[in-house]
This record gives structure tokens, sequence and C-alpha cells, in this order.
């Protein structure tokens, strides 16, 4: 940052998913000074653990490496990666924020070698799997990982294997004695983007998820999907290894229901019919895919998707909330009861897999924001108040998909260039 | 009682919500029948449910269009057992296992509800049963189940049930000599009292109709 | 060229000084590249071997840095030297972690790293320093095209950021759609009822601005220039003209209704019982506080039934084939309007899915409540019979035929039109004999057409799912219903992102930089003018519509409208077109570079070029992963496959490379090109190679093209190897030796 700005010209964003890279960028290519906070190790958020976006089935890796290469190249934003916001006093123009960085164990002269990750011998379950498999407790996140350096996992600072990183780093950038630091930061506006997280499926009782290895969520399937994910691509069931080639999606997992979340979670339908494709890729002919549904909500262009899954031989379409699930002990295979309302047929459908489309809450309810914000009745941000300098982005404000988060948080950047352009003349006037 | 074809004339209009508001107004819960949003997981999630003819949803959505005689003489919200099961899991919390029962109740009360239908007779008999004495006579109500298809078939049940009985009897789970007076409950003038007030109550709110 | 200075960096960090003779490499950079200064530094990009680097810019004048290193996507915090020319040969994730670490391949591999060394050296001797757009332009004013809810909160969004906003509204008053609506579906807590929808509100906001000017009755006769300097003459009804400097544009001309009386099945036209959702609020709005009333005689409404997908999600081809998405929550406001007003009035949604994602399920829950009966069904026809209609209908969940009689007022959720103008791609048959002739909204006077080039649909929406604002017209975004079907709550968010994206471009035209993709590249295409022969072929080509053409027919480049593709540098077939650091000699030269063994050496060579966005990347964390590949192969990062000249090609073949790869993004429908039409038109240009091989008693196999992607780390050295098992079958080059 240079000194001549006044702190009242920078905007913190606070999470660096697509949302938060997004704000931060678009702000910064107005030359705008951006703060980004992200409490993980690296930027990228949900999407770098997608394997494809709806409806081109391209991969969401592609459009981070544009973010990253414009973030590389423009020095408006710093990153702080590991950092909570976990205060924020002041009034819009002039916002401090209370910043907890945790150690990450690895400071800046890491060059990402992978010395250290050799040398440790603890494994930690993988979040960047949904722990689906395990890692060293020296890592990258992934390969896309920025900053791309490693990350000591706290559980073995301390230890024998936390000397072994040390040792074994030639460049000094192992640092035991790192502690966690508090700092502040002061910014006009804030652009809170601190995104989704899916909701409890354990909370779902008469699915079983959690009971049942072969009863798992979109999102754990979307790893399996990924050639980086833990199978190396392959869907195959987790209780066995077997490939899964009959697979049950199960919408409205969570979503529209009162005892669970009450809003649509929008997204979940796509991300079914785009699944419904992995198992088609994976499996041609034999990959059959069977979507139980209340209503599909292929909106406006996404409607073109939709009628290009229907036309699919292999995949089948059950209007039906699922009403529980049950794997048989000896082959494994999942038995979904309910009924097909259209015509009211009663089933038992045996599957290899049942996959949840689970439902979007946000990370960090509206409620539990450190600064004032307008809630709405399932924990997002509905808006700003009426002269605040904070701002909700992406889907911190309403379950979204990437597009929809990204025009979100584009039109947020604006709300909080507003507040900063108003500082700024105030500046110029005094 | 009621005389059905009046009353079907009412509600003839197919998707006219006539059915569904005399069913919003007359039957227990029946104000819910509109929050259905048709997933089904009630019906996938009765424990009777291969034996519906129609499933709680569907039922729902008959109200809607209109289909009263067929709903109200289907036999299928008689065999609600009262699980919950349906009422834990519906997304829109209606009280499923109530409106089904309303909806007999309601068929029961204007006497066109299916003759011969086991759980209703079993509904019957249980309460004549229990508003009798104030408390429910295990023997006496079993004995009535057995013999309700009249005496030979009763003799026969009864007598295929004699192992059981027998049984019962040595366990001291079964005392012969309540067929013949049965314990009552303490206040059982203050019972029928209570039931008959709650009658008025229920008829006020049905608008006055049987 | 006399004040050029070069110094070569050698990192034998993180393994490669291990891996790799460093006094070799020293020697390449110092013999073969010729660089003034080559020192080698044990960890580079520490602080102490970066301020190695700066002290040499500084004392020595070093004025070109050549860095032999990791990849140029890492550690680009450390080796970020803005004013000096740079290159990096990727010695760490291209050499060392995709080659085995054996004995055998000692040799193979040093012979990689010493070939990068050389291309490093030799491509930034024929680099610049960019020297930023000279087409600057420095206007701040938005022009707003269109007067409705997008247009109007996009020039208001505007202005409260500190901007001029210029409104072009074509009818005689604001507001749009939205100010002939009787209410707006819930956009906020508690999402039950219908809500004002404020437009009058708005209206007074920007009448009463002084930083928005409005000009009504007007269009827009003709747009010039490029972002920073739009000259846009606006014509006026009453036959006035002016002509006005703005800086970026926003398209805001919403959409029409998909017209009824295409839908007869539904008795649109024979009664005026039957109206769509827009013909209800003008009901709803002419009934003010009383009752709407039948139109046909004005009697009571006691059933009301609404259609829904009416002429929408059409599979046979008659109809919109896309869902609108806001008709949903449009028919429960309106099914609302009744049952507020009179619960006793029956109302049906007739519906196959019921879309109302969000909280807009709270809407419906509401709806619900009120009484509104939903039906899953799909309505077959609407007759008409005296002042009332029967509507027929398939109960999906009752599963039979059965209809609704006595219904008083049907209404049919038809869809949204986009409002967009001519389109690019249309073929110019096709329009002529189009019922209704496009008209241009823009007028624009580019080479490639007067509007946004259209999506699909007629909609000109972005194709990129991470960048929704990315159109193909620098400086001009597309916001509210003409972009995609939305709401007045989504057309909200949309402007408000689209001021912000025009005034991120006027900010760049000020600054002389690239928008998005390359956002920030000072750099810009140079072309010299007299070694062109006019073929217009980047004026065609340019798939940001940036190059016109002068009344000679020589290309005029407008910088501000280049996204840097180099596009229009791939097609010249005269290679007159170049950017300061990306040109066909930068290229040209690491191709030449590269030590080709000769044909008996069973060392072949083959030169892959790779896409910098997601082949490079892929390429890059093969290696990461140490995805092994075959050692014969020498990448070359492009901007983009379009910017791939065929002398490239030609040239690297007749330097006796055995085989040429170019790896690039895929294209078609889903194309993921982000320069939208590069890896298409390389593929085309490389489909008529196949003469120039056979000139060159050449096999077809020398040149292959590869769509790949960026997840493609474990399937880009599977191609690779492939590739080179190719080459080994039909032999080495004959061409060798002849360079």
């Amino acid at each position: 940052m240079t000194g001549s700005i006044a702190t009242g010209e920078i905007i913190l964003v606070v999470g660096g998913g697509i949302s938060g890279m997004t704000a931060a960028l678009e702000a910064a290519e107005c030359g705008k000074k951006v703060v980004l906070v992200e409490k993980s190790p690296t930027l990228g958020g949900r999407t770098a653990l997608l394997y494809r976006y709806f409806p081109k089935l391209c991969h969401p890796a592609c459009g981070l490496e544009i973010n990253l290469r414009r973030l590389k190249g423009n020095r408006n934003v710093r990153v702080l990666t590991l950092a909570q916001v976990t205060a924020i006093s002041g009034a819009r123009g002039d916002y401090t924020a209370t910043v907890k960085v945790a150690p990450r164990y690895v400071n800046d002269n890491c060059t990402a070698c992978g010395d250290c990750e050799r040398a440790v011998q603890a494994e930690i379950p993988n979040p960047y799997n949904y722990g689906l498999d395990q890692m060293k407790a020296a890592y990258l996140p992934h390969a896309m990982a920025y900053p791309q350096r490693y990350v000591l996992d706290p559980s073995i600072a301390g230890t024998e294997d936390g000397e072994r990183a040390k040792s074994a780093c030639k460049y000094g950038a192992v640092d035991l004695d790192m502690k966690e630091d508090t700092l502040e930061i002061r910014a006009g506006a804030v652009i809170w983007a601190t995104g989704w997280e899916p909701y409890d499926a354990a909370k779902i009782q008469p699915y079983g998820y959690g009971l049942y290895a072969n009863v798992i969520t979109s999102v754990e399937f979307e790893r399996l999907a990924d050639p980086h994910g833990p199978t190396g691509g392959k869907i195959v069931r987790p209780s066995d290894g077997k490939e899964a080639k009959n697979i049950a999606f199960i919408q409205c997992a969570g979503s529209r229901d009162e005892n669970h979340l009450r809003h649509c979670s929008r997204i979940c339908c796509m991300a079914s019919l785009k699944q419904s494709q992995y198992v088609r890729e994976a499996y041609g002919a034999e990959g059959r895919s069977t979507i139980y549904y209340i209503d599909i909500r292929a909106i406006d262009r996404f409607e073109d998707f939709y009628q290009k899954v229907l036309k699919d031989p292999g995949v089948q379409f059950i209007k039906s909330k699922v009403a529980n699930i049950v794997q048989d002990g000896k082959t494994g295979d999942v038995i979904l009861h309910g009924v097909d309302t259209e015509g009211y047929h009663r089933y038992a459908n045996s599957h290899d897999l049942a996959v949840l489309a689970i439902g979007m809450q946000p990370s960090v309810a509206a409620a539990d924001i450190p600064a004032e914000v307008i809630a709405d009745s399932s924990g997002f941000i509905e808006g700003a108040l009426a002269g605040s300098g904070v701002f909700g982005a992406g889907c911190a404000t309403n379950a979204l998909d990437v597009n929809r988060a990204v025009q979100s948080s584009t039109a947020a950047a604006l709300r909080a260039i507003q507040v900063v352009n108003r500082v700024a003349r105030a500046e110029e006037a005094s | 009682m009621g005389n059905m074809t009046e009353l079907n004339e009412q509600a003839l209009a197919k998707y006219r919500n006539s059915f569904l508001h005399e069913v919003e107004e007359r039957v227990e819960e029946g104000d819910w029948v509109k929050m259905c949003m048709q997933c089904g997981v009630c019906a996938g999630s009765c424990t009777f449910g291969p034996h519906w003819e129609h499933s709680p949803q569907k039922i729902f959505m008959m109200i809607r269009a209109g289909k009263r005689e067929e709903v109200l003489r289907s036999d299928s919200m008689w065999m609600c057992t009262s699980c919950y099961n349906c009422v834990v899991r519906c997304p829109r919390k209606l009280p499923i296992t109530q409106i089904m029962h309303g909806l007999a109740q309601y068929a029961h009360r204007l006497g066109v509800a299916p003759k011969m239908q086991p759980t209703r007779d079993l509904s019957l008999i249980f309460w004549n049963n229990c508003i009798k004495t104030g408390r429910v006579n295990e023997l006496r109500f079993t004995l009535s189940l057995y013999f309700k298809d009249g005496l030979m078939a009763g003799i026969r049940q009864a007598l295929s049930m004699q192992s059981i009985a027998l049984a019962l009897l040595m366990a001291k789970r079964l005392n012969p000599l309540e067929f013949f007076k049965g314990h009552e409950c303490k206040d059982k003038a203050g019972i029928h009292r209570m039931l008959k007030k709650a009658q008025e109550i229920e008829s006020r709110r049905q608008g006055a109709h049987k | 060229m006399s004040d050029m200075k070069t110094a070569a960096y050698l990192c034998t960090g993180c393994g490669i000084g291990e891996r790799l003779s460093a006094a070799q490499l020293a020697k390449v950079a110092e013999r073969e590249g010729k660089m003034h200064l080559v020192r080698q530094h044990a960890f580079l990009c520490s602080s102490g071997g970066v301020q190695l680097i700066r002290d040499d810019l500084e004392r020595e004048g070093v004025t070109h840095l050549m860095i032999a290193a990791c990849s140029r996507r890492a550690k680009t915090e450390a080796f970020h030297f803005p004013n000096t020319a740079m290159s990096r040969a990727n010695l760490r994730e291209g050499v060392i972690w995709s080659q085995p670490d054996t004995e055998e391949a000692r040799e193979t591999t040093q012979e990689m790293a010493d070939d990068y060394v050389r291309m490093g050296c030799a491509e930034v001797k024929k680099m610049k320093l960019p020297a930023g757009n000279p087409d600057l332009g420095h206007a701040r004013r938005l022009l707003v095209v269109g007067g409705g809810i997008s247009g109007m909160t996009a020039a208001l969004e505007a202005s409260r950021a500190g901007y001029r906003a210029l409104m072009v509204e074509k009818s005689g008053s604001l507001g749009g759609w939205a100010a002939r609506l009787h209410k707006r579906t819930a956009f906020r807590e508690p999402y039950t009822d219908p809500a004002d929808t404020g437009v009058g509100e708005m209206i007074a906001a920007l009448q009463s601005d002084p930083n928005i000017e409005i000009v009504l009755n007007a269009s827009i006769a003709k747009t010039d220039g490029a972002p920073g300097r739009f000259k846009v003459e606006i014509a006026v009804e009453s036959g006035s003209a002016r002509t006005e400097d703005v800086g970026a544009i926003v398209q805001a001309t919403g959409f029409s209704t998909y017209d009824a009386a295409k839908l007869p099945e539904f008795a649109y036209g024979k009664t005026p019982n039957v109206v769509d959702q827009a013909g209800l609020e003008r009901l709803a709005r002419e009934a003010g506080a009383n009752p709407i009333r039948r139109p046909s005689d004005g009697g009571e409404v006691k059933s009301v039934v609404f259609v829904q997908c009416a002429g929408q999600r059409d599979d046979s081809g008659i109809h919109l084939p896309y869902c609108s998405g806001f008709c949903c929550a449009t028919s429960i406001k309106q099914a609302m309007y009744f049952k507020d007003a009179n619960p006793a009035v029956d109302t049906a949604v007739i519906y196959t899915d019921l879309r109302v994602p969000g909280n807009g399920e709270d809407f419906y829950r509401s709806a619900q409540s009120k009484g509104v009966t939903f039906t899953k069904g799909k309505v077959t026809g609407v007759e008409p019979g005296g002042n009332q209609c029967k509507v027929s209908f398939r109960d999906l969940i009752l599963d039979e035929d059965t209809a609704i009689s006595d219904v008083d007022l049907v209404v049919l959720a038809t869809g949204q039109v986009p409002n967009s103008g001519v389109n690019i791609g249309d073929p110019e048959d096709a329009v002529a004999d189009a019922e209704v002739k496009p008209i241009s909204i823009l007028n624009l006077s580019y080479r490639q057409g007067p509007d946004l080039p259209q999506l699909k649909y007629g909609f000109t929406d972005s194709h990129f799912i991470c960048f929704p604002y990315e159109t193909r017209r620098t400086g001009i975004y597309a916001a509210g219903p003409v972009r995609r079907p939305m709401d007045i709550a989504q057309a909200t968010e949309d402007a408000t992102g689209a001021a912000l994206k025009g005034i991120q471009a006027m900010e760049n035209a000020h600054a002389g930089r690239a928008a998005h993709p390359r956002s920030g590249d000072l750099s810009f295409p140079i072309v010299r003018l007299d070694g062109c022969t006019q073929c217009k072929r980047c004026t065609v080509e340019c798939p940001f519509g940036a190059i016109d053409e002068d009344e000679k027919t020589y290309p005029v480049f407008n910088e501000s409208r280049c996204r840097r593709c180099g596009t229009c540098m791939g097609a010249c077939p005269v290679r007159v077109i170049s950017f300061e650091n990306y040109s066909v000699d930068t290229v040209g030269a690491q191709i030449k570079a590269v030590e080709v063994p000769d044909e008996f050496s069973e060392k072949p060579r083959i030169l892959v070029l790779a896409c910098e966005n997601d082949a490079y990347p892929a390429i890059d964390m093969a290696g990461m992963q140490k995805n092994v590949y075959s050692a014969f192969v020498r990448v070359i990062p492009v901007r983009c496959l379009g910017s791939v000249n065929a002398i490239w090609i030609t040239d690297a073949l007749t330097c006796g490379y055995d085989g040429i790869m170019m790896m690039g993004c895929k294209h078609g429908d889903d194309y993921q090109c982000h320069f939208v039409k590069g890896s298409e038109l390389a593929s085309v240009r490389m489909s008529k190679i196949g003469d120039t091989l056979t000139q060159m008693s050449l096999e077809t196999e020398r040149v292959a093209t590869y769509e790949v992607a960026i997840t493609d780390m474990a399937r880009v050295p599977r191609l690779i190897d492939e590739y080179a098992a190719v080459i080994n079958k039909i032999g080495m080059s004959p061409l060798k030796g002849f360079a």
C-alpha cells in the first residue's frame, strides 16, 4: 500500500472465494486500493472445489487462473490469508476492522518445492476434499492455491513432525514460532463476501448421511468426479470402491423445508443435472442417473441444459421427495423409498450411490457478522442499513450460482466505490 | 347425516375451491390442505403406504380439484395409524395425521365413510368401548372386534387366539372377570359431561353441520 | 537497440542446481544468448536474490531481464519488475519437475533446460517495454440507453459514484415496464405480499440528480469511437439531433413481451378475458382500489386461472425455448391481487415446475396460505364461451385430462423477448427474410456491425460463467432483461454491476490499460501499414470488433476497444501486426533459438504452442504434480491460439522440428476460449495448413491441434507422449539442417 492515500479510500473485502476475489478485482481495476481477507490459507473458496460448472461444463479453475493472474498483476490488492475479521468499528467512510491472522508456520521464503511435505509424517483429513481423504500436515491446499505457499497444520507445531518440516526446508521458510497476530485495518467501506457452506446433511435423519457410507452430498460428489479429487476422478462408492454407475440424485436435501432450510438453494437442481453428465462422461451408456425432484428449477437460459438432460436416455426424472434411504448391509446398495407423485407410483429403488443435492446456507450467519446489516430469515444479508458502508456480496447475500454471485459482487464493488469516492472528494475539498 | 347428492351439487365445479373451503371450515386442521406442495414425502413415509388407494398428498390434490365424493368415500384416510412419520418429515409442516383423522371423522359424520372398512370398525368399537366407562376394557374390546363379522367368525377368531389368551392369563395380564363388569374411571359422569361439551364445541366450530 | 543491456539470472534452488549443470546454463546464456550479464543465485526469489537483480537494474543499467528459475506463474510477487522487459525460462515446473530424476534422463533434461535458457534470451531481446496505449480517451460520462429499471439504476448508481450519466430513452417517459406494473413481487422480508414498485421515487431521484441528463423520445443514430472517446449522435423524435461525448455505454434496452397472439390455442385475441401478464397489470392499474372486473362485460371475477410457461420452454421450435424466470413469481403476485382484495375469488396457477428460487419459496408459501391453488399440469387449450372460458389441462399429479369451467379471466404467463438490435452473427439473407427487421439500437460505426453481438435467442449475455459482463464490445455493457430474462430485483443488481464495468472501462481508457481478461496490460497492437495488403483478415477476425477500415480498406485500430489477444497478429499473412512485448519476432526468435539435433540423433524436437490461459497452466501443474512427459518438447506460451501466426509453423518446420502441437481452449457452442474465437480460428487456420505441409513434402501429422482444459494435468503429459510416439513412428523430419 502506498502511504499517500487516505485509509478511508481503502475497501476491505472479507472472503476470498469467487465473490470476494471478484469484488476486490473489479474495484482494484477501477483504481481503488483493496485489502482482501481470507480465513483459509488460499484464495479460490468453494468454486475451487468444483469439478465443472453448469451449464457449459467448463472448469472453475479456468476462471480462477484468470482471476489470479489479474491479482498477480494488480498492485492495488493486498491479500491476507488465514485471516479473520473479528470486529468492525467506526462508520461509513471510516471503519477499523480487527483482523486475527492465524500462524501459517511458513513465511514467504517458501518456494512451494514440497520438501516439508515429504518430510512430515502426520496426516490430517483433507478439507479440500471434504474430508474424503487424508493429506500431509504440511501441505499446499491444491494445485491452484494462491498464495502458492505451503501451510503447516497447527497440530504439528511443537511436535517432531514440525521439526522435520523445519529441517527439511532449505530456504528457512518454516517458522515454528509464528504466533497468532492481530491487525487493525482501516477502510472506508467493507464488502462482506464470506460465501456459503453446505447444510449439515446428518440433520436430515431419514437419509442416513453419516450412517450409510454410500449416501454422500453433492459437494462431495464434485470431488469424486474431479481428477484431482480423492479417487483421481473415479466415481466409486465409499463403502467398497465399487464403480457407481447407477446414481440417485436427491433434490431439496435440506432446502425448501421448514424443518431445515426455509429457502430454495437455487443451484441444486442445476448441479444435479450437471452431475448426471459426469456419470455419463465416466461410464457412457452404462452410466445411469435418477433425479428425484419436487420442481426442476432450471431458471432462464439454463432451461436449455435441462432440455438436453431430459433427452438423455441415461437420466430418469421422478417427481418425488424421497421419504427415506436404507443401505443394504450385504450389497452396499442404497434403497430409496418414496412415491412418484405424478400419478402415484410407489417405489423402492436400488442405486449404487445416493447423492444429496445439499442446500446452501451462509457461512457466517448475518447475525454473527461483526457489523450491522439487514438479515433475512435464512441468515443471508438482505441489504445494507441506510447510511452504512458495509455491503454483502455473493452467496453471503443469497443462494446464488456463480454467475449471479459474480454479478452481485460486481455491484457490491460499485457500492463500496461510491463510499470511498465520497471520502476522496471530501479529502480533495479539505 | 347429510344428503350426499345435495352436498355433491355444491362441489361439482372442478378446481373451484368449494370443496377446499368446505374442508377448511369443517375438517380438523383442514386449513392446512392448501399448504401442500405435492412433494410426496408423506406418501413415501407412510408405514401403511402400500395399502392406501390415495396417498395423503394425492388426497390434498383431489380436495383442491374438487373431487368431493371420491375423497370422502375413500378408505384411504382410515388407514392412518398415527405414526406421525409424515408429520415430522413434511417440509411444509402440515399436521397430516390430524388432517387424515379429521377427514375420516368428517366422512363418518356425513355417513359416506366406507362400510366394512376394518380400521373404521376398529375405531368405532374402540370409541364406543372407551366412552362407556371412561376406560378401555381390553377384553371386551378384543371380543367385540372378533365378533363384529358374526358369531361363527367370532368363535373362529377367538379360538385361533386361544394360546395367546392362555399365556396372558398365566402372566396375569388378562382378567376374565373384566368381561362382566370391568373397572371404571373414578368420575364416569364427569367424562361423559366432558365429551358432551367437546362435541358441542366441535359442532359449533363446524358451523352446526352434522 | 544500442541502449539495450541484457542480464540473465539463473536460480539453482528447488533442486535446479542438483539436477542441472548451472555452469552449462550460464555458458549458454552467455555465449549463445549473448547476455551482457549472467548471474547465478541459489535462492533467487529470496530478498537477497531480488535485491541482486534490483541492484543490477539500478547500477548496471540493465534494461532486459531473463530469469531462469520457476514457472512464470510462480513467484510473481518477487519477480515483479514493471519497468523492465522480462522473460522467464521455466526450469523448475517445465524441466526438472516434469522429467525423471534418473541418470539416463540427465542428458535430455539438460538439453531441455539449455533450450529454455536459449529461448528466454532470444525472447527478451525482441521485447520492448510497452509504452502504453496511445488511444487514450478521457470522457468520463456514462451513456445509458434505455430508461427502465435497469437503465435508471445504472445512471443513478454511476452518479452516486461521482460519474455523470446521459440517459437516452426512446419513449416519452421513464420507468419502462416497471412503470406499468400495479405492484412488484416481494423482494424483501417477509416476502409475503406484493410491494410498491418504487418507480415514481426512482424517476424523481433521477430527474433531480444534477449528474444525470435525460433525453426522452430519442434514439442513438450513430455511435463512433471507442471507450473513453465515444461520439454518440442522438436523434430526437422532434427532428433535432445532437452529438455527445461519452466514455462508456450501458445498454439497458429491456424486453418486449412474447406476442400472445401466437398462442391461438389459449384463445388470446378471441376473447378479452384472456390476457397476458402485462395485460393483467393494466387491468389491475385501471381498477386501482376497486376489484378487477371481467374485461368482456365488466362482470365480477370469481375465478382466475394462470397458465404458466405459455409459449415458453417450448421444444417444438415454434415458441420461446427458454424459461423467463420471473413469471412464476409474477403469477403468484397477480393471484394475490385477487386474493388480497377478495379471498372468495378462486385462483388457480397451473404450472409444470414452479420456479421461485431463494426466498421466493416464502412468497409461494404466502400465496398458498392466502388460498391460491397450485396445480402441476399442462394446459392444452382455452375455450371461450360467452363471458367465461374453459381451461383444459392435464393434471400431472392426478394423472388425468380435466378442465376448469366458468373461468372469468385467464392469464397467460408469456415470456420476455430481448430488445437487442442487429446481431453480428445473423446471415444477411435470414435478416432479409425475417418478418420483423431488426432495428439497430446503438448504430455502431464498427466494421463488424452496428450492435452488441448476441449470444443465444437474441440475448446479449456474456458467454462466461465467471465473467458475466464480458460483452464482446469493450466499454459497452448490456444490463437487465436484454441480456438474460430477469425480474426487477435481479435487473437492479445487474445494472449496478454494469455501471461499475462502464466506470472501469472509462478508467482503463483514461490510463491506456487493457480491459479484462488481460486487465492492466499496457501493450497494444502496432501495425506497420506500409506492408499491409488490405486483406481485411484482421478486421474480420478480431473477436472484439476493435479494428475498422478506412476508405482505402486499411485497418484502423481502436486500441481502447482491443483486448490484446493477438488474433489480428495471428491472422496477418504479411506479419505487419505486433505488440511491443509479444510479436511474430518474440515467438519466432524462441522457435529459432532451440537447438535442433540432426536426424540421426534420435532426439526429435516437438514445439508446443500453448494457450497461456488454460493449456500452459495445465502443463505447469502437470510439472507440479511430477507428471513426467517427453523431454523432446519445447513449450512456448501464447496469448491465445488465435495469435499464432502461420509463419511460426513454417519457421519451426524449416528449422527441422519434427512436430508441432497446438494446445488451445475448447471451441464450439460451449467454447471456453477467453477471446471468444481464438482457438476456433486457430483450428480453422491449421486445417488449411495441410497444403503447406504437402508442398514441403511433410506428413500432415506434423502439425496437430488439441483442445486442452486447465484441469488436464494428467492428460497433457499423455497427449505429449502419444504425439511423441506418432513422431517416432513417422520418423524424423527430412528438413533438418537446411535452415
